[in-house]
């Protein structure tokens, strides 16, 4: 039964409007003030650039690849034991002997950071992701140990944590029934951006040499793309179409 | 039709109804006390910091949320900088029991885990993080002797497991 | 008008049934058991390690993947190409389609670095990967079969059936298309990085479930002693020996077509002539026992009303599929990468070498785990539910 006259409608006071109209513009505001403060938090990110390395194979020798595996251990605190194939290794020592000429060389090899990474396109989770500066890397909060990536690889660059692992490095993240491989040293590149060295080019960058040289491809004024306009790189097993960030020069 | 048992079956219903604010009301009362009779955890504060980051009652229950938020932030953005980073927190939340001993995760009388045992939440973190701050892990690090790299030495070719093969392309 | 089916269950009084149950049981509870320990130790205590990522557990999950899609080939035939004879068994064969898919994915799934985050693997999805389409498809196929069983039980949903069958047959094969796909889409490997895996894996999967469904066919009605008469096997053997026929078929133009290719000289050398354990099991047990012994056991005219002779190619068909995804899986990583052309390499990460593997008991037990669950899973509903039919008498009418 309706008993209200229909000229009997509310009649809003001046204080309800202005309450009313202040509550409106806050909803509409307040998501935009949390949006643009993380949107301000995170400016780590260069997404202009493309990180990549370049290696001399010609000016390292046996020891000098030595040091850099060994910095890349110590920076991030994995290790092998003699023979071991279960031990996680994110850049290898390779020796290269030429079948023709019996020529030798040692060059460390890595993930490639490639701008088409076969192990990003594989991982069922988007676990392996390549980031917006071009570093192919491991979130291991959503990485559920398939190895799918590891089956994808063409460079075998990724490892499998085999044993619980306890005291990791803060810097460096790991444990059992994750992937994990070369992070490009990316703590250290968000702390420094482009005047970031990797442990690995640390190891070797001594006395003004640049056996392992790293930088931005695409900025055309880098010390890394100078380089490679006058003395070139190769790609490994550039036929698949990768295009790796990692270039190799003397192969 | 209104009868006598209907309005019994209403006033039942309706006193049930009335049960759960009461119910609420009075947990409300207690919620700022200590709940009543029930202890909470009350794990050992860090003698370095103030504060936390965040005060206690907002810790205590956002804590997963802020981390959630960063983990994601660091990874995938870069950002490492940040008031919310876990590496932070293992540095003021050093882990020692009342000996002074730093513990590890599964210790009850690790930070964390005495709020997590009490809770029955498992702790995930630490399978991949440290359980506790930088200087604690490099001394853990020597006192366990991780042993040094050798160069690959002897286990360069490590194909003496498998038969070499020539790639004759 | 022929006479309508009669269905039952499976009596448990049957001799043998349930010790049968408890035997596998048993097997199927201690491979949790060892899934557990690979769990909490890591995987450094089974084979697997970071050379050959993928082995023994998923050689028999796929075995098991690909034979659920194959068994379910039965009521297709009967459902979808209208060919009336096979009816009786439809309802069998899409149990044990569903029971032997379950069983491979619980051995995968066990086998995860972090089983724990099974939740994360159905949230977030890159699409992209064949992996997460997969998951979708393992997941519907259960869903679309166990509702085709439905309808094909329900008298009067039974119209439904025909459509239901329709679209369960499209969906194993994309499923299958899928399965074979994870290795087919992979260009790292000289193994992979073929389309022809897609469709050898469908071949495969006809002869592989089409011969477990056999076995436990004739192992459920000799148990429960129903009558089934030797026209109804004399068609399933032939059915076989024509899948058997086509696997071959697949096989050899693979291998054909690798072989032409200078660069692929390599690897097929190392599978066919100097693989050691993966050469043994190509040809002695994939061709010799899986493909060409079948063969004359199923044709040889004077075995054709032999039963011994049908189980014998089945099991043997068996042994040859292991031994068949057992060189896809492990021999495809066993070889290594060509990363240096023209260069003998040399590393500590087992780069230029043969990758050794030898299977640990672990992942054994988790094999055996998950194939005892299937079965056990089949012969429960088979008890539970009018699944088989009563007899399957000569064809008179």
């Amino acid at each position: 039964m309706k008993t209200v006259a229909e000229n009997q409608l509310p009649q809003p006071t001046r204080r309800g409007f202005l309450k009313g109209a202040a509550a409106a513009a806050a909803t509409l505001v307040a998501p935009g003030i949390f949006l643009y403060r993380t949107g301000q938090a995170a400016t780590a990110l260069n997404d202009q650039a493309r990180w990549g390395l370049l290696i001399d194979t010609n000016a390292l020798s046996e020891a000098d690849v030595d040091a850099c595996v060994d910095a890349c251990r110590r920076e991030h605190g994995w290790q092998v034991e003699q023979d071991s194939a279960t031990d996680a290794q994110w850049v290898r020592k390779v020796k290269l002997t030429d079948q023709d000429t019996g020529h030798q060389k040692f060059l460390p090899m890595m993930c490639q950071h490639c701008e088409s990474p076969p192990c990003v396109d594989v991982c069922p989770t988007g676990a392996s992701f390549k980031r917006a500066d071009g570093i192919v890397l491991v979130n291991k909060h959503t990485c559920i140990g398939c190895r799918y990536c590891m089956m994808a690889c063409p460079y075998k660059a990724r490892s499998f944590i085999h044993e619980t692992l306890k005291d990791q490095l803060p810097v460096a993240p790991r444990g059992k029934g994750t992937v994990e491989s070369c992070t490009l040293c990316v703590h250290r590149i968000d702390r420094d951006g482009a005047n970031a060295m990797p442990a690995c080019a640390e190891a070797v960058n001594q006395n003004g040499r640049k056996a392992i040289l790293f930088g931005d491809l695409n900025d055309p004024r880098s010390e890394i793309s100078l380089r490679l306009q006058a003395l070139g790189g190769t790609r490994l097993r550039a036929d698949m179409g990768l295009n790796p960030g990692v270039r190799y020069q003397g192969l | 039709m209104l009868t006598l048992a209907s309005h019994l079956r209403l006033l039942l219903l309706l006193s049930l109804l009335g049960l759960v604010p009461a119910g609420l009301l009075g947990a409300a009362e207690t919620a700022s006390s200590s709940f009543g009779e029930i202890a909470v955890p009350n794990p050992a504060k860090p003698a370095s910091a103030e504060q936390c980051v965040e005060p206690v009652e907002v810790m205590r229950r956002d804590h997963m949320k802020f981390l959630m938020h960063q983990r994601d932030a660091t990874v995938i953005d870069g950002e490492r900088e940040s008031r919310y980073s876990l590496v932070g927190c293992m540095n003021c939340h050093n882990p020692a029991n009342e000996t002074g001993e730093i513990v590890r995760y599964e210790d009850p009388q690790h930070f964390c885990a005495e709020c997590h045992t009490y809770a029955s939440v498992k702790i995930d973190c630490f399978e991949c993080h440290a359980d506790r701050g930088l200087e604690q892990v490099q001394q853990s690090r020597i006192d366990s002797a991780v042993p040094a790299w050798d160069g690959g030495g002897a286990s360069l070719s490590a194909g003496t497991l498998g038969h070499r093969l020539s790639l004759s392309q | 008008m022929p006479a309508p089916i009669q269905y039952a269950e499976i009596k448990t009084s049957s001799s043998g049934y349930w010790s049968i149950l408890i035997a596998l049981a048993l097997i199927a509870l201690i491979g949790v058991a060892g899934a557990h320990h690979m769990d909490v130790e890591g995987h450094h205590v089974s084979g697997m390690n970071n050379q050959i990522v993928w082995g023994l557990p998923h050689v028999f999950a796929i075995f098991l993947i690909v034979a659920a899609s194959g068994a379910l080939n039965i009521a297709s035939l009967a459902s979808v190409f209208d060919k009336q004879a096979y009816k009786p068994l439809a309802r069998f064969s899409a149990i044990l389609s569903v029971a032997l898919l379950v069983g491979g994915l619980a051995i995968l799934l066990l086998d995860l670095g972090r089983p724990d985050r099974l939740i994360v693997a159905m949230t977030y999805y890159n699409f992209k990967s064949i992996f997460a389409w997969n998951i979708i498809l393992y997941s519907g196929f259960i869903v679309i079969v166990l509702a085709y069983l439905w309808l094909m039980m329900e008298r009067r949903m039974q119209r439904w059936s025909k459509p239901a069958g329709l679209i369960a047959f499209i969906w194993r094969l994309v499923l299958t298309t899928g399965t074979g796909s994870i290795f087919g889409f992979l260009v790292a490997r000289e193994a992979y990085d073929t389309a022809l895996l897609a469709p050898m894996f469908i071949i495969m999967s006809f002869a592989f479930g089409l011969a477990i469904l056999i076995l436990i066919l004739m192992l459920s009605f000799s148990l429960d002693r129903r009558e089934l008469d030797a026209s109804h096997l004399l068609r399933l053997r032939k059915l076989l020996g024509i899948f058997i026929a086509s696997v071959f078929y697949f096989v050899v133009v693979f291998h054909l077509t690798k072989l032409y290719g200078t660069q692929n000289h390599g690897f097929e050398s190392f599978i066919l002539m100097n693989g050691g354990i993966y050469t043994f099991l190509f040809w002695c047990v994939q061709i010799g026992l899986g493909n060409l012994l079948p063969l004359a056991l199923i044709y040889a005219p004077s075995l054709q009303q032999s039963r011994k002779s049908l189980v014998i190619a089945c099991a043997l068909v068996i042994a040859g599929a292991f031994a068949q995804l057992y060189i896809i899986i492990v021999g495809g990583q066993a070889y290594p990468l060509n990363i240096f052309p023209g260069y003998i390499v040399e590393s500590s990460f087992y780069d230029g070498v043969v990758n050794p593997y030898v299977p640990s008991l672990w992942e054994l037990l988790l094999g055996f785990g998950g194939l005892t669950a299937a079965l056990l899973i089949a012969l429960l509903v088979l008890r539970v539910l009018p699944i088989m039919p009563t007899a399957l008498r000569a064809e008179s009418q």
